[in-house]
């Protein structure tokens, strides 16, 4: 009798999950589709690093924005912060040794704060503030570094193996993704950005001060950007980066929207990046381990991209939030 | 001279199969006159209007266009070929155009010869048809650089033009629709363009649609007024002898049966006051307004749509600012710029009957309700919510005020309406503010929660929260209030007490 009820409940609490994380179930369909038909090659250590590998690099540019995308705003700077805080690592290393990284967070909270107070004060769309001031940081930062990539040594402690198969940039990563789980399921952070993206006029009668949460969303945005962008800073290479390329941009993009933040705000957050990140990696490597010629590859991320926008604007209305 | 050109006979259109906007009106445009037609918000004015040019069809009526019977237009082109045309309220104009090219928008066709737009004959006939209607203005002026009552008076002489430009036979009278053209303009820019209306009439016959009641007592020739989607009276007014007052007490109605008077619940004044407010001034909505908010009592600001009454209301919660005098809450100056958040932790709180606006539809009525009591649900050391204590607290709400839901875990978008406005009401109950300002407290819900609703908020008003009401439901202010305002064009005219007001309404 008690183990059916304990059964019931079980069976409650994952339809409930499911329910509100409706990315699960594809993400459980791609797991079964790719390991049934490539079974060696899907579930081989090499391709488990590479799954988490490139999670790490996916959740850390995603999770930034993704408070920015709760608000119903967008932003895209992130991959400014990441280039033009490089750049910054490669210029302050001889003066600040080991602690020039502390560069990166610093360009991303002031990066966040000014997007924030313009966008705020002057009422500019976010999305193309955001895109002017990406373009400006990628030019600034081939300024600075003088046009070509810069390589910077001292930090390869960060990806140095601890435990085999499992990245240490992902180890790195999790405290990252407690702090941002932890900011949205028990501050009132979560609940004044959600407000905002929900109704703002609504939020506004309710006594939230918009602007000064606004402006908080892109500083978190650019904080947790820098801060991962540390760890990437490794991640990718070691070295300052010069070349913008679109993937960088959209793929993080694709992570929030497929874990179930609709563009337009209102629901969702941080936490279900990470099942966007986690889906969309595993559909990358998917692809990328089939017989599909690589060229295709693009052409389906677009179109997955372009359907979890239809299907978050639409169908996700009731979902509830976390 | 007094030709029926266009009369609809018995209009009926249902949506939904449920809401009547429409029960069997009638209305009538005779040659070369101004009709106005009146009445609140959802009496059926833009409905019926939208019917005429043919956006809507209705259930069942009649058109005839000078006697002769003729089907309802299916859409904007056929209403203009039977000579109707309407000017929108607003975002009707387009910037970036020059004046000729705005004219003819949309009737380019006419104007083509050998795959080019002749620009001149364009311009030489804007030319001449401003001329025609009194419209003083360069056709290469761009829209956006003339005044707004040129733009209105530009968009008029367009729909002339187009219904001219459409009719078979170019002899049609147009019959230009203006859904209230006065909104956005200043009272100067209301004044210049009547008086280019009234030279207009000569060329065109208007249906005014309005809520401001000045402007139809001096412009009208005859008024249609709507209620509820009914036509409950009609005046000529070059006949009739008609003050503001009759006219507004027709568009209200006399519902004076159902006035319940509830003197128990009323306080005398004599409590400290918590708000009181100096000749405040927002200049072109309402001047010099002064009232003093005792603890416990609550105002009314009551008068017609457009009278500034809810202007006001939406002052003092912060969401517009005022040019001139003073606002005081407990001692200190409120300054104009005041956010409503400051006005909040002031304990001024703002209630919108508009669900949409007051709720958040996609979260959880316990979220409703804990946004706005966020400092109960939070850890006394840290700062981290509770979500024991915000389910208790809504738990506490959906239980008291009898809230229809299946836990309070359930999405706000699924209750019903009135369920919806408790939720709203319910979260303001938990918060007790010092001042409620109530705007429209009750608007869209069903006569049973309506009364539930009055319940909770006489409890709070027992619980010595001040309110201030403004509302479309003259009930509402006998039921609430103990003071009510008579605004009319920006001014209170009369202050009223409950008793008073009920005989003035019946009257």
């Amino acid at each position: 009798m008690n183990n059916q009820n304990t059964n019931k409940r079980i069976f409650s609490v994952i339809t409930q999950t499911l329910k509100m994380h409706p990315v699960i179930i594809v993400l459980l369909a791609l797991i079964v589709i790719f390991g049934s038909i490539y079974p060696d090659r899907f579930f081989s250590p090499i391709n488990f690093k590479s799954i988490l590998r490139q999670f790490v690099t996916l959740t850390l540019f995603a999770l930034g924005p993704s408070f920015v995308v709760l608000t119903g705003r967008l932003d895209l700077s992130f991959v400014g912060v990441w280039m033009l805080g490089g750049v910054f690592v490669w210029l302050f290393k001889p003066i600040l040794g080991m602690f020039a990284i502390i560069m990166i967070p610093v360009v991303g909270v002031a990066t966040g704060l000014f997007i924030g107070v313009i966008q705020t004060k002057a009422k500019i769309p976010s999305f193309i503030l955001t895109l002017s001031l990406l373009v400006t940081y990628t030019g600034l930062s081939a300024l600075i570094a003088g046009g070509y990539p810069r390589a910077v040594e001292g930090y390869e402690f960060i990806t140095s193996p601890l435990i085999p198969l499992i990245p240490t940039a992902f180890l790195l990563t999790i405290p990252i993704i407690a702090a941002a789980i932890f900011l949205m399921k028990y501050t009132r952070i979560c609940v004044y950005l959600n407000a905002i993206g929900s109704n703002e006029e609504g939020a506004q009668l309710a006594g939230i001060n918009v602007d000064k949460y606004k402006i908080l969303a892109f500083m978190l945005s650019g904080l947790f950007t820098g801060i991962g962008a540390m760890i990437l800073f490794q991640h990718l290479g070691g070295s300052a980066q010069m070349e913008l390329k679109l993937n960088t941009i959209v793929w993080p993009l694709v992570a929030i929207v497929l874990g179930g933040t609709p563009l337009t705000g209102g629901s969702g957050g941080p936490q279900r990046t990470l099942l966007g990140a986690i889906t969309f990696t595993v559909f990358y490597r998917g692809l990328y381990l089939s017989a599909l010629h690589p060229i295709m590859v693009p052409l389906l991320v677009g179109v997955l991209l372009i359907v979890s926008i239809i299907i978050s604007a639409r169908g996700l209305k009731g979902v509830t939030v976390t | 001279m007094n030709d029926k050109l266009l009369e609809v006979k018995d209009v009926y259109k249902t949506f939904d199969r449920v809401v009547h906007a429409l029960n069997g009106v009638s209305i009538e445009a005779r040659e070369n006159e101004i009709v106005g037609v009146v009445g609140e918000n959802g009496a059926g004015k833009s409905t019926l209007m939208k019917i005429l040019v043919g956006v809507y069809s209705p259930d069942k009526g009649e058109l005839y266009h000078k006697g002769r019977r003729v089907p309802f237009p299916r859409n904007p082109k056929e209403a203009a070929r039977r000579g109707i045309s309407i000017v929108y309220q607003e975002k009707g104009v387009i910037p970036w155009l020059k004046v000729y090219q705005f004219l003819f928008l949309g009737h380019e066709d006419k104007y083509i010869k050998l795959l080019t737009l002749q620009m001149d004959r364009m311009k030489e006939q804007a030319c001449e048809i401003l001329e025609e209607l009194h419209v003083a203005c360069k056709v290469e002026a761009y829209m956006h650089e003339l005044p707004l009552s040129t733009q209105k008076k530009i968009e008029i002489a367009r729909a002339i033009l187009g219904v001219r430009l459409e009719s078979e036979d170019g002899e049609t009278t147009p019959i230009i629709i203006l859904d209230e053209p006065t909104a956005p303009l200043t009272d100067n820019e209301c004044k210049e363009m009547f008086r280019d209306l009234l030279k207009m009439k000569k060329n065109a016959s208007f249906i005014f649609i309005s809520h401001i009641i000045p402007e139809v007592m001096e412009y009208t020739d005859r008024v249609h007024v709507l209620r509820d989607g009914n036509l409950v009276a009609q005046y000529d007014l070059s006949e009739e002898k008609m003050t503001e007052e009759d006219l507004f007490r027709a568009i209200v109605g006399r519902k004076s049966s159902e006035y319940i008077s509830r003197a128990e619940d009323r306080e005398v004044a004599g409590k400290e006051v918590v708000l009181s407010a100096k000749n405040l001034t927002k200049r072109g909505h309402f001047y010099d307004v002064s009232f003093d908010l005792h603890r416990g009592n609550c105002i009314g600001f009551f008068g017609p749509a457009g009278s500034g009454k809810s202007k006001i209301i939406r002052t003092i919660a912060g969401l517009m600012n005022h040019d001139e005098g003073q606002l005081t809450a407990k001692d200190q100056e409120l300054k104009a710029d005041e956010l409503p958040h400051e006005r909040l932790s002031r304990g001024i709180g703002y209630f919108s009957g508009e669900t949409g606006k007051e709720l958040f539809l996609n979260w959880s009525i316990a979220k409703n309700i804990s946004i706005i009591n966020m400092k109960k649900i939070l850890g006394k050391i840290i700062p981290v919510i509770q979500f024991k204590t915000e389910r208790k607290m809504a738990e506490n709400i959906v239980q008291k005020l009898e809230i229809k839901a299946p836990s309070v875990r359930t999405d706000c978008y699924s209750l019903s309406g009135g369920n919806k406005q408790k939720v709203s009401v319910g979260k303001w109950l938990e918060r007790n503010p010092d001042i409620l300002l109530l705007d429209d407290p009750t608007i869209g819900i069903d006569v049973g929660s309506r009364e539930d609703i009055y319940e909770v908020l006489l409890e709070m008003k027992k619980k010595d929260i001040s309110m201030i009401l403004v509302s479309d439901e003259p009930k509402e202010y006998s039921i609430l209030c103990d003071n009510i305002m008579f605004v009319m064009d920006g001014r209170v005219q009369k202050v009223l007490g409950p008793e008073e007001f009920r005989k003035v309404m019946s009257t």
